[in-house]
């Protein structure tokens, strides 16, 4: 495997450059729009269903794609696009499960949503999960971001007489700064929108790779041919090799890495819980996954088949034993001319910028809410006036994103020890992914999940996980669908099935032994020593836990240890956590959505169908959060008083960012006005003589 | 020809399971009134999920056909 370097020429860094510094204004522009943490992480709850479904395809795709699908596309054909074609399964579950949830819910981060439908410990040990989860993947991307800018860099350069030599980390180090700036100081909005310009730069370059690579090889017969048969297959083969195989990456990316995408990923749901409602966040998703990322999958994987029919070609054109990670750079440096090479270099460096931005932020907000927010209430520390304690909150999430970009570098070493980013990724998602991602689904779909059945999960199943890769011949290889076992990098993709079935087993299991747990529990309470009990179980839990993290003793001997430690555990939850179903439940299942929905309005929801109503705006002097619209304009949206209500600047382009929500109070008589606070005004940047519309939320 | 583990039986293994796991889902939307059949808007989302589905499996079915015989 050989690696590039000094790819780049001078008119293609100053593209670059200008880019960067292009995209860096452009994020500062928006910090303006925070005017609060929720502005800065969520942008408000205002924006259209195309404005996050563009937003998304850059996060999505950015992350790594280009880089790791491109590598695949090379070494399998149209396989690659495997990843992003089997993403629909799981739809129904998140439109009308989770995405509901989360917006009607208010949580702010996934954590939180743990305290309300289990106990503050669920929260502390999803707090953990979620931390690992997105430090994994920030890792993943700057790993990648130095791939890409490697190559296009000289083996050292030379300064004041030293001569220092470009390394991956440094390189990593040097652009995680970079992004780190705009996010740090934009946030969601800022976020949002160079998003959308990079969205559509990125879909545009990919499409123009595409069609500089046919047109070279020869036009699109030409290429087709050129590929051999099975690297036109859309599939790859069920079992083999054990790098690339279906099965593995059915259960890695189609079910693990899909639910965890859409559930887990806080990067993602931020873009759908700044859509301005729950529809508009389902078209955006649905939207994106049956047209987007089809569309994606030709972007970031083409140039891999390009360079394939190059080498079928005429090999002399690439060196067959590139490295695969570096096939994306390569092609684009063989069919594109000078200047444009930059400008695809300055493409794909937007998309991988959008997913780390995003993930800073994402990162930056579970911090707030899951760390910095209950450690003040620990310590009990007075809080100060809402409006100063959320301007403190900011420099704090600011400072987090920055600490967060150190520590995610940190995270790329491990990942850098895979051949690709490719497996990098999945052994990412088959290991970090199954114990949250079985938690929130059994408590979003499944009423009977109690705390010990989630903590059984978290502590039991990721203990199970860890044998498993210890163990991977005995205890995963049932599981493998008759694929092999590569020693060195065992079972990286089907270890995904056995993490979930281990996981979603002590989900399970641990619910329906619920009624014994409790009356163990409750024996115990009645013990006169019932407090050395528990706590020598609490001892014993530990114990267990870090025989089995520092690989104490045998098989034999872990094994039994982790049921144990899942028993103790379970019947520690029933002693220690109250439930009640009417707390943990309500509002927080697929089950009881109209509660949730009333929860969130306050009151009863009005769902009658209306329409939306243009107005002009005029001030009212007071600052309470209503507006008044006329009987008129009120009975045509089939609106009462008290009702949620979405006003925003009708002009379309501008996606919702001139808006704000608010509540209908006392209607006037004067058709087609409506008369708001300064505060709304200041909140949505109404500019004086532009017409709104006013549309009923619930 | 490349073998059956390389074409079809892929395919089959992805609409099978995950189609497990997609009916699974219409299943729970629907039994927890989530998605409410009544609500005019409602049924078009379901119409939209439904096609999704097929959707895919038409896509895929037409690129191995083209993959072996084009």
């Amino acid at each position: 495997m050989e690696s590039l370097h000094g790819l780049g020429t001078a008119t293609d860094w100053i593209v670059m450059i200008a880019y960067f510094l292009g995209i860096m204004l452009f994020g500062s522009y928006f910090a303006k729009y925070n005017r609060s943490t929720n502005d800065f992480f969520f942008g408000g709850r205002r924006f259209a269903w195309w404005l996050i479904t563009v937003s998304i395809v850059a996060t999505g795709v950015g992350s790594h794609s280009f880089v790791k699908y491109s590598a695949k596309g090379f070494e399998y054909g149209l396989s690659s696009t495997m990843t992003y074609m089997n993403d629909w399964f799981f739809v129904p579950f998140f439109l009308f499960g989770w995405l509901p949830i989360v917006v009607y819910t208010k949580i702010r981060s996934i954590p939180e949503y743990f305290e309300k439908r289990f106990s503050p410990t669920v929260r502390l040990i999803a707090t953990v999960f979620q931390l690992l989860y997105m430090i994994g993947y920030l890792g993943i991307g700057l790993l990648t971001l130095g791939k890409v800018f490697t190559p296009l860099l000289p083996e050292s350069f030379s300064l004041l007489g030293i001569t220092i030599p470009v390394t991956l980390m440094g390189v990593i180090v040097v652009i995680a700064f970079i992004t780190g700036v705009y996010t740090t100081f934009g946030g969601q909005t800022a976020v949002i929108f160079t998003d959308l310009l990079q969205g559509g730069i990125l879909l545009a370059t990919g499409v123009l790779i595409f069609i500089m690579g046919v047109s070279y090889v020869g036009g699109f017969d030409a290429f087709w041919h050129l590929l051999p048969e099975t690297w036109r297959l859309p599939l790859a083969d069920f079992n083999s090799p054990p790098d690339f195989n279906f099965v593995g990456i059915f259960w890695q990316d189609g079910v693990a890495g899909s639910v965890g995408f859409l559930f887990m990923n806080m990067g993602l749901l931020m873009r759908f819980m700044s859509a301005k409602s729950v529809n508009e966040g389902r078209k955006a998703a649905a939207f994106n996954v049956l047209f987007m990322l089809p569309v994606s999958a030709l972007v970031v994987g083409s140039a891999g088949w390009i360079g394939k029919a190059l080498i079928e070609m005429n090999p002399a054109q690439l060196n067959p034993n590139v490295n695969p990670d570096e096939v994306f750079i390569a092609v684009t440096h063989i069919i594109a001319s000078e200047g444009v090479f930059g400008f695809v270099l300055a493409a794909l460096t937007a998309t991988l910028l959008s997913t780390v931005d995003s993930l800073i932020n994402a990162i930056a907000a579970v911090y707030i809410n899951d760390v910095h927010r209950p450690l003040k209430k620990l310590i009990k520390r007075r809080l100060a006036a809402e409006d100063v304690e959320s301007k403190k909150e900011l420099g704090a999430a600011r400072l987090a994103s920055i600490l967060f970009t150190i520590v995610g570098i940190v995270a790329t070493i491990p990942f850098n020890q895979y051949p690709t980013v490719y497996e990098a990724h999945g052994y990412f998602h088959s290991t970090l992914t199954p114990p949250l991602v079985t938690a929130i689904f059994l408590g979003v779909f499944w009423k009977r999940f109690t705390p010990a059945g989630v903590l059984g999960t978290f502590l039991g199943g990721s203990s199970l996980m860890i044998l498993g890769a210890r163990y991977p011949g005995i205890l995963v290889a049932p599981f493998a669908h008759g694929t092999a076992l590569d020693p060195v990098h065992p079972y990286t993709y089907i270890a995904a099935l056995y993490n979930t079935f281990v996981c979603v087993g002590i989900g399970v299991l641990v619910t329906y032994l619920q009624p014994l747990i409790l009356k163990t529990s409750d024996q115990i309470r009645r013990s006169k020593s019932h407090k050395l009990i528990i706590d020598t179980m609490i001892v014993l839990i530990v114990v267990f836990l870090l025989m089995i993290w520092f690989n104490v003793g045998l098989l034999a001997v872990l094994l039994p240890a982790t049921i144990l430690l899942t028993i103790f555990t379970s019947i520690a939850a029933a002693y220690y956590i109250k439930f009640d179903p009417s707390v943990h439940l309500e509002g927080l299942t697929i089950w009881s959505l109209k509660k949730a929905k009333e929860n969130f309005k306050g009151g009863k929801v009005n769902d009658r169908e209306g329409q939306k109503v243009h107005v002009m705006w005029r001030l009212r002097k007071d600052d309470e959060d209503v507006i008044n619209l006329s009987n008129e304009d009120m009975k045509k949206m089939n609106a009462e008083i008290g009702d949620m209500v979405y006003l925003c600047d009708a002009r379309k382009y501008l996606g919702g960012l001139k808006s704000v929500h608010t509540r209908i109070g006392e209607p006037h008589d004067d058709p087609g006005i409506v008369l708001i606070s300064k505060e709304h005004k200041l909140i949505a940047h109404f500019q004086e003589d532009k017409i709104l519309y006013a549309e009923k939320e619930m | 020809m490349p073998p059956f583990s390389n074409t079809w039986l892929p395919f089959i293994y992805l609409y099978t399971f995950g189609g497990l796991f997609f009916a699974a889902g219409m299943f729970i939307i629907h039994k927890s009134k989530s998605l409410n059949p009544q609500r005019k808007s409602h049924r078009k989302w379901r119409k939209v999920l439904i096609f999704g589905y097929f959707y895919f499996m038409i896509i895929h079915t037409i690129l191995i056909l083209t993959a072996l015989y084009l």
